[in-house]
């Protein structure tokens, strides 16, 4: 199948488009001008105004060259300011889900399962609710209806119905007078089980089962335990034969957890009009809303989710779960408000965490050293629910397509259920591990080409204001910048391939999205991304309503310093209001990297009417027309005269005159982007972020301990609005990357049991083993950024694990490809080698050298035009559309598809590619039911 | 947690008044006698300021000073500490003065979600009192028992630092918010600061 239509894409698009001639082609995408805000002749018109204008607009603008910077009252953007919760936290008083005691509360516990896999044939609660202090009992019984993250994958229930799916999945749960009492009630449920056949490895999932975890009807792949397929080809394979250096890797990734410091909790509350308060640690408060109306059967008017300050999220507490159900359902029975806290224990049986992967790369570079080929096959260990995983299964490829220039790309990849706790989304979700294989291939190339991998990576870059292999549309692009400040910094030349035996150095890079281009639920699909409120009452004080939800990352301090930097005022004079639905318009929530950029968007837009209101005032008392007035620290004055001016507050007053409040609200709403091929609507982003990291470690050749000493972390996070922020991004996200990669791992013994469900035995690194960071922060000041930033909170993860297993091969000449790299499969490595180069002592392995081939001086050369390049682009001198196969001689103004013979955009494999799939891709073999004639 | 087996109900320990001064305050509360100290301090007392992070002794974030000396409270029967002095996150300040540590946490980014850094103030002012000038690794090894996720440790290094030199002296410390601060002009500067591409 080729890119036909109807898949449905952005908002009000039709997936068409008109060409010279008039013509209008399915799936033929115009490339946008850079600035262009992305739209686009096949869309529906929409308010201009709604996107802000970017880059290369007629007008002149006075301080920079964002739109943006032409409000900029030098306030507070751009300075290192605390957190405005700050205070809250330091004193105790910050509020998270446990603290929230109501008065005549009730404890509530959760029986979960003892068995993996298993139909429960009847359960009788008839002692459970004989028990003194037992106020409330419930079970799969009172939660008939599903819920999930995705629309598309609703496969959750508050409490199991038939089946559980894994040790720890929730069966049923009571609510008691006190803790004691409630635990001991759970004893005495009597439950009969029929024990299911369960799977545990991925592998076995793609194969046909006696009984699938999930039954998906008609479009349920044969019999296998296969959530989701995909596979995406595009560009010319043609460019793959005769390869000038290949890099083939097959990965092992275990599965990681968010790890998170503050255990989910849950309040739930039916006050006395009927209307449920509840009360929870969430990233997602919107989704929860939607999922608790679903499950309890009650509009949505009639449920208040307020977020409580959340300790720490990750990804780890974006998905609507089923002890919020739990807890609601238990507080309708017992009429009186329930409190759910988990153990530790509990909290890894929920999951969510990233996926345990089976990941094999093969790259290619033709003989001018360009990437010619990608290849990406992911298999990918879902747990027993899909959570976010229909996403995953893409982001695993897509996400690896930039930065840089392919000829090819072909991705197979399959989620499979097992019954283990659920897969969802981490920090870097579904880039992180493919992102670190085709790193290290990269390395691996370079050094069978005996070029600098920083050079290979140079010369073939995307540059700013392009358009990826599959689609993407790259605005800002600092990635070069990037590289060479963390070459400079780390003194690359002078180590790599140059330091003694256990000491190496290794770079990786990273690119990751900025907000996803789609909203999660597409209908009514007209609703903006993030709403923000903001009223302005007398005192001159901004409250400011936004249901962005802050987990730690600083959202909350992002709009308040956003509104307080239009309207000129100190940050002490705007209120952050973003905890309750009741008062908070719909933000989607913390995920995918989007509040920054969405939410900081919507609050600029109702800053400016604010803001216009207030000139407009300005105007009345001073006769000067407000494209002659400057707002500054409290007060307006005229931009030729600043003596001629008036307070902040009489100018409000003024306004007020006739209203009373100014009120306005501000939205954001992506711009359309992107194919229409299936499945192009993952992985888009209205921006992208990039980063390169070089991380020096240390390895003991004698006992393989890899201690990794110092990183220098250069990420494009567009512009930083509290460079204290992201800073705090990069390093934290340097700690939870090298925990993935050094030490952090879930470990399911052989009868498949989590046996590391503890912080003990699940080994964050301490203290002791964080290297020194060194942020460097890179400002490419993206056009539709507000103030022109990006994300920081996910991509600066991506690069740390693939630096550090190249610093690994640096330090000691072996590739590992089974993360973590704890202590003995490093040592298995050596000694592996020790036995292969017939060596005794580690201390004589030889330490990899490099010798540049002649390929180097091209590969300078080409990087250096580029780099000209890329500087006309960002400074949009050079405006001319650029694609991706541009290096490869393609016109880029011409839609590739049409031009190149061979050149392809697939999403299903075609009968000869059937015959080499990949692991993951071998879930292409089997038919739907619907195929087959059955499924119901 | 979960068996068919019918177990004796566990919870009627014989209760004890407890008693102890709790960031200065004397607090007696009636108690079971296997009470740990941080179901006590955050069900009885009301320090919720304490957290409850994984009930092992694994992430540092109960921890309070017991007669000065910081001590996880996941894995202290409320009995072993009777009438002890016990200072929690609610103690640090001197009412509404901030102590050094609480503002140089805000101030240096050393606190992102806020869960752990209860814990991390305790570990990082006990360090403190014991020695106002400490070395990176000094501090390391004050707060290696205290996990964090969000910030590296890198932001929290640099806090307590900043609140070493505070202690020593060698800067001063932030005014309360809530001090009295009438606007130094609330009609705005008469010569405002000109903001970047607006000078004339």
């Amino acid at each position: 199948m080729n890119m036909s239509g109807g898949y449905r894409q952005q908002p009000g698009g039709s997936g068409q488009t008109t060409r010279k001639d008039g013509k209008r082609v399915a799936g033929k995408q115009s490339f946008p001008p850079p600035g262009s805000g992305g739209s686009r002749p096949h869309m529906t018109p929409r308010d201009l105004d709604y996107i802000p204008e970017s880059v290369g607009g007629k007008e002149e603008q006075p301080a920079g060259s964002h739109i943006h910077d032409r409000v900029r009252t030098g306030t507070t953007v751009g300075k290192e300011i605390p957190l405005v919760d700050s205070n809250a936290k330091v004193t105790g008083q910050a509020w998270y889900g446990d603290d929230v005691r109501l008065p005549n509360e009730i404890i509530g516990k959760i029986l979960r399962s003892p068995h993996h896999y298993a139909r429960i044939k009847s359960i009788d609660t008839s002692k459970v609710e004989a028990l003194p202090g037992v106020l409330a009992v419930a079970t799969g019984e009172d939660s008939p209806h599903r819920f999930g993250v995705l629309p598309v994958t609703k496969d959750e229930h508050a409490m199991a119905v038939e089946k559980v799916r894994h040790v720890g999945d929730l069966v049923a749960c009571v609510a008691a007078i006190d803790e004691a009492t409630a635990m001991q009630a759970l004893n005495l449920f009597e439950i009969e089980w029929e024990i299911l056949d369960p799977v545990f490895d991925p592998k076995k999932g793609l194969e046909d089962a006696e009984e699938p975890i999930h039954w998906r009807g008609k479009y349920h792949l044969s019999k296998t335990n296969v959530q989701k397929r995909v596979f995406q080809e595009f560009g010319d394979r043609s460019l793959v034969e005769k390869p000038l250096a290949e890099s083939h890797g097959k990965w092992s990734m275990a599965g990681v957890h968010h790890g998170f410091t503050e255990p989910h909790a849950v309040v739930a509350h039916w006050g006395p009009n009927g209307r449920l308060q509840l009360y929870t640690p969430q990233q997602v408060p919107h989704y929860t809303h939607r999922a608790l109306s679903t499950v309890l059967d009650v509009p949505m008017h009639q449920i208040n989710v307020i977020r409580t300050f959340v300790g720490g999220g990750f990804g780890g507490k974006s998905d609507p779960f089923p002890h919020e159900m739990c807890a609601a359902i238990l507080a309708r029975k017992s009429g009186r408000p329930v409190r759910i806290t988990f153990d530790r224990e509990e909290v890894y049986w929920i999951n969510r965490g990233r996926h345990p992967s089976h990941i094999e790369v093969k790259m290619t570079a033709d003989d001018e050293a360009r990437i010619s080929g990608f290849d990406i096959d992911a298999l990918i260990d879902g747990g027993g629910f899909a959570s976010f995983g229909h996403v995953t299964s893409y982001y695993n490829g897509v996400l690896a397509t930039a930065p840089y220039e392919l000829g090819s790309f072909h991705y197979t990849g399959a989620r499979v259920w097992t019954n283990k706790p659920a897969s969802g989304a981490m920090r870097g979700h579904g880039a992180v591990n493919t992102r670190c294989a085709v790193e290290v291939g990269l390395d691996e190339m370079a050094e069978s080409m005996q070029v600098d991998p920083i050079d290979l990576r140079l010369a073939n870059l995307l540059p700013p204001h392009s358009r990826t292999i599959s689609g993407f549309r790259i605005t800002s692009n600092g990635m070069r910048e990037a590289l060479e400040k963390v070459r400079e910094g780390s003194n690359w030349d002078e180590k790599f391939r140059q330091l003694p035996l256990g000491k190496g150095i290794g770079i990786g890079c990273g690119f990751f999205i900025s907000g996803s281009g789609l909203p999660i639920h597409w209908d009514p699909n007209r609703f903006p991304h993030a709403t923000v409120h903001m009223q302005v009452d007398m005192d001159g004080g901004v409250t400011v309503h936004t249901g962005a939800a802050d987990i730690g990352q600083g959202s909350t301090t992002a709009v308040a310093q956003v509104v307080s930097e239009v309207l000129a005022l100190p940050i002490e004079m705007i209120h952050v209001r973003s905890h309750e639905s009741d008062t908070s318009p719909v933000d989607l929530g913390s995920y995918s990297s989007r509040v920054t950029f969405m939410n900081a968007n919507a609050a600029i837009r109702a800053a400016l009417e604010i803001r216009e209101q207030l000139l407009n005032a300005a105007w009345e008392i001073l006769g000067y027309h407000p494209d002659n007035l400057v707002l500054n620290d409290r007060r307006i004055y005229y931009k030729h005269d600043p003596a001629i001016g008036v307070s902040y507050l009489k100018a409000l007053h003024k306004a007020q005159e006739d209203k009373g409040s100014l009120i306005a609200s501000g939205a954001y709403r992506s711009p359309p982007m992107g194919g229409v091929h299936k499945g192009a609507a993952a992985g888009l982003a209205p921006a992208y972020s990039f980063s390169a990291y070089v991380a020096e470690v240390d390895v003991d050749v004698e006992t393989g301990i890899i201690r990794c000493t110092d990183v220098w972390a250069a990420h494009d996070c567009g512009k930083a609005l509290n460079p204290m922020a992201v800073k705090g991004q990069i390093i934290g996200s340097c700690h939870m990357g090298l925990g993935q990669v050094l030490s952090e791992k879930m470990v399911y013994g052989r009868t498949g049991h989590l046996q590391n469900a503890n912080l003990l035995e699940y080994k964050i690194p301490s203290v002791h083993e964080m290297p020194n960071v060194e942020p460097i922060i890179i400002e490419s000041c993206d056009p539709e950024g507000p103030f022109g930033a990006k994300e920081a909170g996910e991509g600066p993860l991506l690069p740390i694990l693939p630096a550090v297993v190249n610093a690994v091969y640096d330090a000691v000449g072996i590739r590992l490809r089974n993360l973590p790299l704890t202590p003995d499969v490093v040592f298995k490595g050596i000694e592996k080698m020790l036995k292969e180069m017939k060596i005794d002592d580690p201390e004589d392995l030889p330490s990899p050298r490099l010798t540049h081939s002649p390929l180097q001086s091209t590969l300078v050369a080409r990087a250096q035009e580029h780099k000209v390049r890329d500087k006309a682009r960002q400074r949009t001198e050079d405006t001319s559309p650029y694609v991706n196969g541009v290096l490869f001689g393609f016109d880029p103004t011409i839609p590739l598809e049409d031009q190149v013979e061979g050149w392809r955009t697939a999403t299903e494999p075609n009968p000869e590619q059937l015959a080499e799939l990949g692991l993951a891709g071998r879930a292409w073999l089997k038919k739907e039911q619907r195929e087959m004639g059955g499924g119901n | 947690m979960v068996g068919s087996e019918h177990i004796e109900m566990i919870p009627t320990p014989a209760k004890k008044v407890w008693s102890a001064e709790v960031n200065g305050t004397p607090v007696e509360v009636l108690v079971a006698s296997n009470a740990v100290l941080l179901d006590v301090l955050r069900d009885k007392v009301g320090t919720l300021g304490v957290k409850r992070g994984c009930d092992l002794g694994t992430c540092g974030c109960c921890t309070v000073m017991i007669d000065g000396t910081p001590r996880l409270s996941c894995l202290c029967l409320a009995g072993q500490v009777q009438d002890s002095a016990i200072t929690t996150v609610e103690g640090l300040a001197d009412g509404a003065h901030l102590a050094p540590i609480q503002s140089c946490f805000a101030e240096y980014g050393g606190s992102q979600c806020g869960f752990c850094t209860p814990g991390f103030l305790i570990s990082a002012q006990a360090l403190l009192n014991e020695n106002d000038s400490p070395t990176d690794k000094e501090i390391a090894c004050a707060i290696e028992g205290n996990l964090c996720r969000c910030t590296g440790y890198q932001q929290i290094i640099d806090s307590i630092q900043g609140a070493a030199a505070i202690h020593r002296g060698e800067v001063e410390a932030a005014k309360p918010a809530s001090d009295p601060h009438p606007d130094p002009h609330p009609e705005g500067p008469e010569e405002p600061n000109m903001p970047p591409g607006h000078a004339r």
